[in-house]
């Protein structure tokens, strides 16, 4: 058994179903992500494991103890929320200590723990002030003091860095990956944002309308999404689909026809599928520009927009298949308006069926 | 563009800002006027207060005393049991204040972020009860009282002032606006309902709490018509009562009599002296209940 396991789990709010029949096993010391768009149900997933929401259907374990009707303070689990939750009465020392005094833990007890969460997160110079005497960086810090503190099996955390502007996230993403060095304690975080999935977690859970789409880590979920969902949220910018034909087949090898007429051979992951409309998929830094009118193009179009992020450039071409992406060197050299062919590195390129599955 | 069309947008500003400063002028003279009004009888109680009894009597209008004394304060002092009507009012105003508070806080936490079978109904009866007049429901009170044998007692006088339906609703409203994170990042740390209420939602912000409490304060010690008619026994009178047994004492004596009243009020002006602000504030909170 996983270290966390949910068995067969679902969730409904009267009528409304939103998580169906869900399992999943979370290894002990591992770092898992939650990640799906708005609504997908991660949130709620976190929440159960929690025991912040009853659990309407299945089982949640964690490490071996069936916690399915447990109160959340007995799960040995801590939680970090999306606006921190810290009590603006207290100060920095006394949210960190929160759970101890409620205990009571002696007050010696209860300094020696916080003085040594305080110094693992360089917050020894702020133990006397309130939480609005801080910025977003360092309130993010006191809630994980706060959770840290606890010294619990699980870190549950809830969308933690979605507060922060662009450069603290990126700066906490690192501190929150050096505290999992740390402390090598089971993490589970949830999160829509597929960078901070990617960079932090070594194990993602994608989940689409309360089912999980796939689970894998963050390069088998890049390079190998089982279905069109999981290959458009991951990446960006997004990967490009283009409908197809199938021409013919030889084993794994299927032959495309795309809407201009060109042919490709792309090698299936699952040849069995007969299905006769496809689609495509092929992330922008797997279209290569060549010469407009060359044999080996997949695609002839018009570039139209071009944007220069200084370490690549991304080219908007409009072809008879629809707009694709491509992503080039950051000194490629084009202009708006310019004729170019694109050609599919195939050994990176995808084939989805009609309903989603990669093929 | 003409030199006209350059200024005329100053010239109405101009005279909008004069209208302002008129607008704003009459106003301010007629708070100025209404503050006189009300002031003044009080003021002529005080001042009254500080004259003779000879002086309070004597024909014309004589607003200021000729030689201000403190007799009419004395004799009160002297004559009257106003230091145990005192000492009632202050038994049954703090306790009213600190139990109705703490009942309020309690009914509110629990309405506002329990769930239980009857919740709902309990808050359409909270709510429906303050929409029946205090006075209407007095004879019944009376009788309950009279019945438990709680009549001239001071729990016979602080029970029925405990109701207080409007301080409830307060409470819920704000429990209701809190961010259900705090509630559940304090479940995640072990905290009970007791420790959740006593140790995050209220010290979360205390101002609310003293705002409640001084306005529950001001009003039981103001209260007359329920300690009237519930005490008869002069040593149980609340400072309130107390005042009108001064005047049938001493019979037309005014300065004594406002002398009396006077001693009576000082300590809700005292209070609303020294908490304006928290005043103001507990007005503003129940203004949108009480309609």
């Amino acid at each position: 058994m996983s270290y966390v396991e949910l068995q067969n789990v679902t969730k409904r709010y009267g009528n409304v179903e939103v998580i169906n029949n869900l399992s999943l096993g979370i290894e002990e010391g591992s770092f898992t992500a939650l990640l799906g768009p708005s609504g997908c149900g991660k949130s709620t997933m976190l929440r159960m494991i929690a025991g912040l929401e009853e659990i309407t259907g299945g089982k949640c374990f964690i490490d071996g103890a069936d916690v399915t009707d447990m109160p959340p303070a007995k799960r040995g689990v801590a939680m970090v929320f999306q606006n921190y939750a810290l009590y603006p009465h207290l100060t920095v020392g006394q949210n960190i200590a929160f759970s101890m005094s409620l205990a009571p833990a002696p007050k010696a007890l209860q300094e020696s723990r916080v003085a040594e969460v305080a110094r693992m997160l360089q917050l020894e110079q702020l133990l006397d002030r309130r939480p609005a005497q801080l910025s977003g960086g360092q309130r993010q810090r006191v809630a994980i003091g706060r959770a840290l503190v606890r010294e619990p099996k699980v870190f549950l955390f809830d969308e933690p860095l979605s507060n922060l502007d662009a450069a603290l996230r990126s700066q906490m993403r690192l501190e929150l990956a050096r505290l999992h060095q740390q402390v090598k304690t089971t993490m589970i975080y949830v999160t829509h944002d597929q960078i901070e999935a990617m960079t932090l977690a070594d194990k993602i859970v994608v989940l689409d309308k309360g089912v999980i789409a796939q689970t894998g880590s963050p390069l088998e979920l890049y390079n190998k999404p089982a279905n069109k969902f999981v290959a458009a949220f991951i990446g960006s910018p997004a990967m490009n689909f283009v409908p197809a034909d199938v021409a013919s087949r030889e084993g794994n090898a299927v032959t495309v026809v795309f809407a201009g007429g060109n042919r490709e051979t792309i090698t299936a992951r699952n040849p069995a599928t007969a299905d006769k409309h496809i689609e495509i998929g092929v992330r922008p830094e797997h279209l290569k520009l060549v010469a407009s009118g060359s044999g080996n193009a997949a695609f002839e179009g018009t570039v139209s927009i071009i944007e220069q992020l200084g370490n690549s450039t991304l080219l908007y071409v409009d072809t008879a298949a629809g707009p694709l992406v491509v992503e080039g060197e950051g000194n490629l050299k084009a202009a708006t308006g310019d004729k170019v062919g694109l050609a599919i590195d195939t050994a990176n390129a995808h084939l989805f069926g009609d309903d989603g599955k990669v093929l | 563009m003409s030199s006209t069309d350059m200024t005329s947008p100053m010239a109405g500003n101009r005279k909008r800002s004069l209208l302002v400063d008129i607008v704003g002028a009459a106003i301010t003279l007629l708070t100025i006027v209404a503050a006189v009004i009300w002031f003044f009888p009080v003021a002529w109680a005080i001042l009254t207060s500080l004259k003779t009894d000879d002086e309070t009597v004597r024909p014309g209008f004589h607003l200021l005393p000729e030689a201000p004394t403190f007799n009419g304060y004395l004799f009160v002092l002297q004559h009257s049991d106003i230091g145990i009507w005192y000492l009632n009012s202050t038994i049954t105003s703090v306790t009213v204040t600190v139990v109705a508070v703490f009942m309020a806080a309690c009914a509110g936490y629990a309405i506002s972020q329990l769930r239980f079978p009857g919740r709902l109904l309990l808050w359409w009866t909270i709510l429906a009860s303050f929409m029946v007049p205090g006075s209407a429901l007095i004879v019944n009170h009376f009788i309950i009282m009279a019945g438990v044998k709680l009549l001239n007692s001071h729990l016979g006088i602080i029970l029925p002032m405990l109701i207080t339906p409007v301080t409830v609703i307060v409470y819920k409203q704000f429990f209701d606006s809190l961010p259900r994170e705090f509630r559940e990042a304090a479940v995640m740390d072990g905290a009970n309902e007791f420790q959740l209420l006593f140790r995050v939602f209220l010290p979360m912000n205390w101002g609310i709490t003293t705002a409640l409490a001084i306005i529950t304060f001001i009003g039981a010690w103001n209260t007359f018509l329920w300690p009237f008619l519930a005490v008869q026994n002069e040593k149980m009178m609340t400072v309130t009562v107390g005042i009108t047994a001064v005047q049938d004492a001493f019979g037309v004596a005014y300065a004594r009599t406002l002398a009396g009243a006077v001693m009576a009020g000082l300590p809700v002006a005292l209070a609303y002296l020294l908490f304006q602000r928290r005043v103001t504030q507990a007005i503003t909170l129940s203004a949108g209940i009480k309609g």
